[in-house]
């Protein structure tokens, strides 16, 4: 092939600042915050039945080799002591929505993966803080105080490095790339550990002598499209540390929220109250006058010292109607009156939508969804390039 | 640089070409993958490939050749050119000197060539797992799933057919293929081919489904298939197509199809079809949401639109069960519905918000899964 066949050099691009937020091990993390008796033990979310599949494993199951996808019988084989629990998509929906909400203090752009993890463009710093690793650091704090389960971040120029960096320091972890470190960085993970390389592109790759990517960066772009097709260009790319794509957000709709902020703090049970039923009747006209309809109310409150918390609420079915929007975001309020400190901020969020005007695709619509279990929501893994 | 000289019917050409060019992607960042390889043999054939890299088609036709030899050009540009050309013409290529002259009646293009060498094929290294399919079945199988396959490129294992074999309770061994795009699911089974057993789950990608069924068009007979757990070969007649596999895990399918659901509904498919289709009509684009009211000896579809005001249809079914109301995308019910032949479909209800079965009956190879929609 002709020289002029190759991607064109890296041109220097304004340098970007992107994080990737990865809950650990978050539907097992999920379970034992809620069952007290399953902490320190090897949990399985999933089927402990014939056919079943583990979802997620808590740390303690990992140690004993149980991953996720991997058959119950044989996860129950590397740990007799394995405990199953069934998965509540409704109680993940609803930390999801909680973290969800912190993202969106920090960044405009942020590009969710799935229920628990999300790409953050942070090169505006909308919140003010300073570094990027500032802003990671303040984001892992605040899921920790508002959902009591721990967050990885990776920190770097671009997607690729960011996902690859926030699995690096796993669980309860940071890991900062910057861009002179990018290639080196690569080039010292397991091809295995790519993101979009999966199994059997891993054991392709290692049948030619690819183990690491190191390995990758020595071949050209000619063998690499002979062997791995249309997907040649992109193992170029990662592998000198080279992603241009940017974070994507509001592909779809997530939530729909108005917030206020007051002149003067806000003290009274009765002030708060009044406060909220404007900020209620703001967003269920605007909502609904677009026919955006949600199952989950997500409350948000920030003291007069900045600290900011969000309380949440999931329905079984989209909030029917004014009443019970406005009821389930006052008795969210309630748990925390009476308040200790000043109230500047109060918000609140309609999430978890169902239907979607901006949704031109069906599947990525959020329609209900047939209760299969993926992959990527048992442990993420999701976009891959990799056929 | 090589040169080659052969004639072809310009009706043949075009139809092959036809075939091949749907493989070539419009934009190509490498430029020898917007070219086609043809290839013109002594026993006067002439072999037209095509590649996207991750997909490839080769087919055989018939011409008179004069010299043989290998040469690639613009797939789009021969593809448009013997378009035009006239009806039942014969079509001169000769290649020499980096050019490729098509000759035709009174016209002549002279077009740039890149060398063969350059043209990537596909390895297909060892296809260890070898059967033959009638192509009408494969026509089924593709039919009865393919729409229920997702685009959505987040979850990639989702972008094409799953196939699998598996040991069937009542019928024996069975290939089984499944697609879904998280709200509907589409299933086949049929009796497992000789020589699929023991063969891995593949994914075969939605652009392989959808050329493959192209070509099944001009096809009967059987099918050659082989694969390997990361490619995938269909030999017909005079066309072979060789994809590359979906590098992922389909989710456990299974759990999703109810077993449960006692409330049973027979209805005409047809009936049933245009009524939804009536009512669908005040539909908004993007909810397309169709409530059915399931009662004794009857179906009343409705559509409330704050747009575009009310509609409803009686459809006769035969129902036993409490009356039950529920919800469905209109498109996604239609689209179940038009895979049916037979003259009774059965919808298999649990509540308002479980998984609907829907089939013709259970002898028969396909099955659907439709997630409801709140109404």
């Amino acid at each position: 092939m002709a020289e002029s066949d190759s991607p064109d050099p890296p041109t220097p691009a304004p340098q970007r600042k992107i994080i990737h937020v990865d809950m650990d091990a978050f539907f097992a993390s999920v379970e034992q915050r809620d069952d007290p008796s399953l902490r320190g033990k090897p949990v399985a979310v999933g089927g402990s039945k014939a056919r079943g599949v583990v979802a997620a494993a808590s740390y303690e199951a990992r140690k004993f080799g149980v991953r996720s996808a991997m058959p119950s019988v044989t996860a129950l084989r590397k740990c007799p002591e394995l405990i199953f629990v069934r998965g509540r998509f409704d109680a993940y929906r609803e930390v999801s929505a909680q973290i969800r909400a912190i993202f969106a203090d920090y960044a405009d752009e942020v590009e969710p993966l799935s229920l628990d993890e999300a790409y953050l463009d942070v090169t505006s710093d909308k919140a003010g803080v300073g570094t990027a690793t500032a802003i990671a650091e303040a984001i892992r704090a605040r899921i920790k105080a508002e959902t009591q389960l721990t967050a990885s971040a990776g920190v770097s120029y671009c997607k690729f490095i960011a996902k690859m960096a926030s699995d690096q320091n796993k669980p309860d972890g940071i890991c900062v790339i910057p861009p002179h470190r990018g290639a080196a960085f690569v080039a010292s993970l397991p091809i295995g550990r790519f993101h979009g390389v999966g199994p059997k592109t891993a054991a392709r790759m290692n049948a030619l002598g690819i183990f690491t990517g190191a390995d990758l960066v020595a071949k050209d772009l000619v063998f690499l499209a002979q062997h791995f097709g249309s997907s040649a260009e992109w193992y170029w790319r990662i592998s000198r540390g080279i992603d241009d794509r940017s974070v994507k957000s509001n592909r779809i709709r997530k939530s729909w929220g108005t917030e206020r902020t007051f002149d003067s703090d806000l003290t009274t049970r009765e002030e708060l109250s009044e406060a909220l039923d404007r900020i209620i009747a703001i967003n269920w006209d605007g909502s609904s006058a677009r026919g955006v309809r949600g199952r989950t109310i997500v409350l948000k409150v920030k003291y007069a010292d900045f600290r900011t918390i969000t309380r949440s609420h999931s329905l079984p079915h989209p909030v029917p109607d004014r009443a019970t929007f406005a009821a389930t975001a006052h008795g969210l309020l309630a748990a925390l009156l009476p308040v200790e400190k000043g109230v500047r901020l109060l918000g609140v969020t309609l999430a978890g939508l169902v239907h979607d005007e901006t949704a031109d695709d069906p599947a990525a619509s959020s329609e209900p969804r047939l209760p299969l279990l993926f992959d990527d929501e048992a442990e993420p893994n999701a976009a891959s390039m990799a056929i | 640089m090589g040169s080659m000289k052969a004639t072809i019917e310009r009706a043949t050409l075009l139809k092959s070409l036809g075939h091949v060019q749907s493989v070539v992607e419009r934009r190509n960042t490498i430029p020898i993958l917007s070219n086609v390889l043809i290839e013109a043999h002594a026993d006067g054939s002439i072999k037209l490939m095509a590649t996207d890299l991750d997909l490839q088609v080769v087919e055989t036709i018939a011409a008179q050749v004069e010299t043989p030899g290998t040469i690639t050009v613009s797939a789009h540009l021969l593809f448009e050119i013997a378009r035009k050309l006239k009806e039942g013409s014969q079509v001169l290529l000769s290649a020499a000197d980096s050019k490729m002259l098509v000759q035709s009646g009174q016209s002549r293009f002279n077009l740039p060539t890149l060398p063969r060498d350059d043209f990537p094929v596909i390895a297909e290294g060892d296809l260890g797992t070898n059967f033959e399919l009638p192509a009408q079945t494969l026509v089924q199988i593709i039919d009865r799933t393919k729409f229920a396959i997702s685009t959505e490129e987040t979850r990639y294992y989702l972008n094409g057919i799953f196939l699998h074999v598996a040991d069937d309770d009542s019928a024996g061994p069975v290939l089984k293929a499944a697609a879904t795009d998280g709200h509907r699911l589409a299933r086949v089974t049929v009796p497992r081919p000789d020589g699929a057993e023991g063969m891995p789950d593949v994914i075969v990608p939605r652009k392989c489904v959808a050329e493959l069924r192209k070509l099944l068009d001009e096809s009967d007979g059987n099918v050659e298939v082989s694969l390997s757990a990361s490619k995938i070969r269909f030999t017909l007649g005079h066309a072979i197509l060789t994809s590359k596999l979906i590098d992922g895990t389909f989710p456990d399918y299974n759990r999703v199809i109810p077993t449960g659901n006692d409330k049973l509904l027979k209805i005409d498919p047809k009936a049933f079809m245009e009524g939804v289709d009536r009512v669908a009509t005040i539909a908004s684009e993007k909810t397309r949401a169709v409530k059915m009211a399931v009662d004794h000896g009857k179906v009343t579809l409705s559509v409330t639109s704050p747009e575009n005001g009310t509609a409803s249809e009686e459809v006769p079914g035969e129902y036993t069960s409490d009356s039950i109301e529920i919800g469905f995308n209109a498109r996604y019910l239609l689209d179940i519905l038009a895979q049916i032949e037979g003259d009774t479909v059965e919808l298999h209800l649990a509540d308002a918000a479980a998984p609907t079965l829907i089939r013709e009956g259970d002898k028969n190879p396909a099955l659907y899964v439709l997630m409801p929609m709140r109404v």
